[in-house]
């Protein structure tokens, strides 16, 4: 309609994929996004298994050429070229990004673009310094042998290629995944998920500005979950394959990763966060409020980090009923700010269902509340007299218990042990260390301030793992090799 | 409806608060018109949203600080309406609020003062003195002048527009001294950071998230609560109250 009142509507080609020079593909397809009057077509290669065997050869032979020479701290060095240029508010990769990233997610624009500029500044230099210290007592590990306690002399190997499967959930999070793998030295063959396919294509681009041959070592293109063919393909091609995405995502790929290979995942979680009374005193209850919403207004509740429940301890100034109404108020504000995006009838009718159900007990149970928008979906607080624990089913929907003491928590979390991950926490430092403690072994593995539950830190355990450990294996040389070799020495007498 | 067939000008309403006090008093059934300068095409979008939604509206274009401009548009208005009840005087000589940019007391000139006189002060005065003989004559009026919090509160020195946002509310209180007897009401507006619009976009989250925690109501001002406010001042809800500037700013303001 629009093409007819205004005029012609110019079309702008994007390349949603990204592979080394000298692969060749030759069939595409293509979506359109419409801003404005500007058509962004998405291009996108429709690949066979025998493509995805031929990228990882390509993968492969440049890994062994170019990435494999380079030492870790060069590495870092260009990510962190790579990196700068996105601190630039010009910058054209940028700029896309910014457009079309909350056109093709649905997140609000001004959040995509604030976590965007906070989230590439964490790969900085100084910053995956620290990220592969905390993990590595030498990094130089992955560079040569090093001589060990132990008296053997060590290097670490990283996957020559290794397969990731990204979910679209949350924009740019895959650059993550693929920063590890490049600093390990391996060679990334990405798929991405059409609910986000962009950013690491473009991040790719920055990456190919810095080091053609570096980038050369990147291969990322989107296609459909669950196309059994091409998984196949890539994990039994790759060295290594891990797959953030739903359990039943997880699920399928893992049975194709063959037995000897790396597998890692990252899965469904569930995150919460815990209000002690001394963290709503009449100087600190607002702002902890604010901070608590938000942990689930960034990226409406999308990510694994962000919070889903939260407890609010009884004994503070303000009541934990008052709480909830302010948390409330709260999430009417931050819709004001920053709306929440869209929600396909799916995930409407879900947050429907959920008010329908605890409206309905309310009328008989005095225990429970809903607050709730008025006329549509866009955010809903569960108050529960009494504690307990439940997930949400997102979108800016929470449940807030009151407890008579945070140390109660961790039983009512058990059932949920396995999906258990990050805990926003607001009390004294006398507490903070024993309730670390029982959240620990109740299956918790990140706590962080309340307000920082989604910006996830670098050297930080995901889902209480090693990121770079997981993926290398080392090689020993014992002392008496050594020895031995110095016997043949011919010039040794 | 509380402006039902009241003739509005609302200028430099093609876009921000302008546009959405213009959509408001064409909703409340006031027929609105859309003064724009640069934009015409968005004033026109302002319009046709107006239309589609069962209003009535039309794009008026004139530079508020040219007397001949003005004078020319309050003409075309009075000869198709036969009358002007309702005036807006929204429009400023564009600024942008960025605190990282602001020029300081030193690198500020007297021209940057005197644009902001001219865009605010000047271009009310010309609307004014148009307007007025006819709301003379018909023994009403409402004039509504878009003030700013930052007069009260100078949280960020934006010096050039602060002063002239002081002298727009002079302005205010002078005029409705002595048009209150003709039945005239002059009132101000003074919104707090209204966000988002093309000049407060450039105000940093960091910036805007201070301001929100020191508001009472913890969040800022938005173009819909402006123009909430710009319809009680215009309606008869606000009968006898002139003179005055009505804080629009979630209480970071208090008198």
């Amino acid at each position: 309609m629009k093409r007819t009142v205004m005029g012609t509507i110019k079309v702008i080609p994007v390349d949603i994929f990204k592979m080394p020079r000298g692969i060749t593909l030759t069939n595409f397809g293509y979506q359109t996004i419409t801003i404005g009057q500007l058509d962004y077509s998405l291009r996108f290669p429709i690949v066979t298994p025998d493509a995805i065997v031929e990228i990882n050869d390509r993968l492969r032979h440049n890994q062994a050429a170019y990435l494999s020479h380079l030492t870790v701290a060069e590495i870092i060095s260009k990510i962190d070229q790579a990196v700068n240029l996105w601190t630039h508010p010009d910058y054209p990769q940028r700029r896309l990004a910014m457009k079309l990233l909350p056109q093709i997610t649905g997140y609000n624009a001004e959040t995509v673009e604030l976590e965007i500029k906070r989230f590439i500044r964490v790969f900085r230099k100084k910053e995956l310094m620290r990220f592969v210290d905390s993990e590595l007592d030498q990094p130089e590990i992955l560079d040569d042998f090093h001589p060990q306690k132990s008296g053997s002399m060590t290097k670490a190997f990283g996957p020559e290629t290794t397969f990731h499967v990204f979910s679209g959930n949350i924009p740019g999070l895959q650059i993550w995944s693929l920063i590890m793998a490049t600093i390990v030295k391996s060679a990334s063959l990405g798929k991405t998920s059409m609910s986000e396919p962009l950013f690491p294509v473009l991040f790719d681009q920055s990456l190919a500005e810095v080091s053609p041959e570096l980038a050369d070592c990147l291969a990322i293109l989107p296609w459909k979950g669950g196309t059994m063919n091409l998984e196949e393909a890539a994990t039994s091609a790759t060295d290594a394959t891990i797959v953030y995405g739903s359990d039943t995502a997880l699920d399928a790929i893992k049975e194709l990763v063959p037995k000897s290979k790396i597998f890692l995942h990252y899965g469904y979680k569930i995150s919460f966060s815990m209000i002690g009374r001394e963290a709503l005193t009449p100087e600190y209850y607002l702002q902890t409020v604010k901070q608590a919403i938000e942990d689930v207004a960034v990226y409406d509740q999308q990510s694994c980090l962000s919070a889903q429940t939260i407890f609010v301890e009884k004994g503070g100034t303000t009541s934990p009923l008052n709480v909830a109404k302010l948390l409330a108020s709260e999430l009417a504000n931050y819709q004001l700010k920053r709306p929440r995006a869209e929600l396909t009838n799916e995930q409407a009718a879900a947050v429907v269902r959920l008010r329908n159900d605890y409206q309905l007990k309310a009328l008989n149970d005095s225990d429970v509340q809903v607050f709730a928008s008025d006329g549509n979906t866009d955010w809903t607080v569960v108050y529960h007299a009494h504690p307990g624990f439940v997930n949400s089913p997102l979108n800016r929907t929470i449940h807030v218990y009151a407890i008579d003491e945070l140390e109660q928590v961790p039983e009512y979390l058990q059932p949920f042990k396995q999906y258990l991950q990050s805990c926003g926490l607001a009390v004294k430092p006398t507490r903070l260390f024993s309730l670390a403690n029982q959240l620990g072994r109740a299956g918790i593995d990140r706590i962080s301030a309340l307000g920082e539950m989604t910006r996830a830190k670098p050297g930080w355990h995901h889902d209480g793992h090693f990121n770079l450990l997981d993926l290398l294996r080392f090689i020993d040389v014992e002392q008496n090799t050594e020895r031995a070799a110095e016997k043949f020495d011919p010039d040794v007498e | 409806m509380l402006l039902k067939n009241q003739v509005a000008l609302v200028t430099g309403s093609s876009r921000g608060i302008g546009a959405t006090i213009a959509k408001q008093f064409a909703k409340e059934g006031a027929i609105v018109a859309v003064n724009f300068v640069k934009h015409q095409e968005r004033a026109d979008q302002v319009v046709r949203e107006i239309l589609e939604g069962g209003g009535q509206a039309f794009a008026i274009k004139a530079d508020v600080r040219d007397p001949v401009a003005v004078q020319e548009m309050i003409r075309k208005i009075k000869d198709n309406f036969n009358g002007l009840d309702i005036v807006v005087n929204n429009a400023l000589n564009h600024y942008t609020f960025n605190p990282k940019t602001r020029k300081t007391d030193q690198s500020i000139t007297w021209q940057d003062y005197q644009d902001q006189l001219d865009g605010n002060v000047h271009g009310s005065f010309n609307v004014c003195h148009e307007a007025l003989p006819i709301m003379k004559s018909q023994n009403r009026g409402r004039i509504i002048n878009m003030a700013s919090n930052l007069v009260e509160f100078p949280l960020i020195p934006y010096h050039d527009y602060i002063t002239a946002k002081t002298a727009l509310i002079g302005y205010t209180r002078s005029l409705a001294a002595e048009v209150g007897a003709f039945g005239i009401q002059v009132n101000a507006i003074a919104p707090g950071l209204t966000y988002p619009t093309d000049s407060s976009v450039e105000t940093q989250n960091d910036v805007r998230e201070s301001i929100i925690n020191m508001t009472p109501t913890k969040r800022l001002t938005v173009p819909e609560d402006v123009a909430g406010s710009a319809v009680f001042l215009a309606s008869r809800l606000s009968n006898n109250v002139t003179g005055q500037c009505l804080y629009v700013d979630g209480g970071l303001v208090m008198h």
